[in-house]
């Protein structure tokens, strides 16, 4: 993707715009369920904390996938990924494992060969960075 | 590849030591070292972990250089500015340089060969 300054940038906003909507709705579950309040600059600190997480992630998942001699991010880069912390390394696993079941349904269903190859890879990252988002456990 | 020889379950207490002092140019408590000691221990098991990972994720028995280099950058000491390299030049002494730098060598033959 061969992109001028202007553009990047451009994709660059509207990328932080769509992460801070979103980090300030799963704010506003978090601040309902625990009743708490949220500054603004709170939510916008968080969200700037996801974006370059995600950023440190992406970098990660391409490492990994080159490492197993792969040009595909698969979900066990996830979680590789995932592997310091435990508990995030269990919900991946979960989420993984009912990814690939809803997969397999899905398939039998169809009973389709030719299946346009689902990666659970990005269901996964977003429950990263959204789990991290949310309570941020990682070391 | 290993970065040192631990044929014995842990590092000489005096290695420790004197690497230590060496970075931390100043007095250091006698249970300081302890528990430096005892970190550095730990270090080795969560090493070893991860490179366990690493090598099962890319399908192998053994470990390779490449290994060591992903848990380096995974550490966050090796980036685009700062290669393996120029961490070996950096840190070790010569002997082990050799080892593990490419040097062309007369008859167009490269050491190491790998």
């Amino acid at each position: 993707m061969e992109a001028t300054e202007e553009e990047r940038l451009l994709l660059t906003q509207r990328l932080k715009a769509a992460v801070h909507y979103t980090v300030g709705c799963l704010c506003q579950d978090v601040a309902e369920d625990k009743d708490v309040q949220f500054t603004k600059q709170t939510i916008a600190a968080i969200s700037e904390i996801t974006f370059r997480q995600c950023d440190n992630f992406a970098k990660d998942l391409e490492m990994f996938a080159r490492h197993a001699k792969r040009s595909t991010v698969t979900t066990e880069d996830v979680k590789l990924l995932a592997r310091r912390s435990n508990s995030l390394l269990k919900y991946i696993t979960q989420k993984s494992e009912e990814l690939a079941s809803s997969n397999m349904e899905q398939k039998e269903k169809k009973k389709k060969k030719s299946s346009a190859a689902k990666g659970g890879k990005i269901p996964g990252e977003q429950e990263a960075a959204v789990n991290e988002s949310e309570d941020s456990n990682m070391a | 590849v290993s970065r040192r020889k631990t044929s014995e379950p842990e590092i000489a207490s005096s290695l420790i030591k004197k690497i230590f002092s060496h970075y931390v140019k100043m007095p250091v408590a006698r249970d300081a070292f302890k528990i430096v000691q005892k970190c550095s221990e730990k270090y080795f098991m969560q090493l070893s972990n991860d490179l366990e990972a690493y090598i099962h994720h890319a399908g192998r028995k053994t470990v390779e250089m490449e290994d060591l280099e992903v848990l380096m950058r995974r550490q966050g000491l090796v980036t685009d500015k700062m290669p393996l390299h120029v961490l070996i030049e950096r840190y070790f002494p010569l002997e082990y340089r050799k080892l593990l730098i490419p040097v062309a060598a007369s008859g167009n033959s490269v050491i190491p060969s790998k």
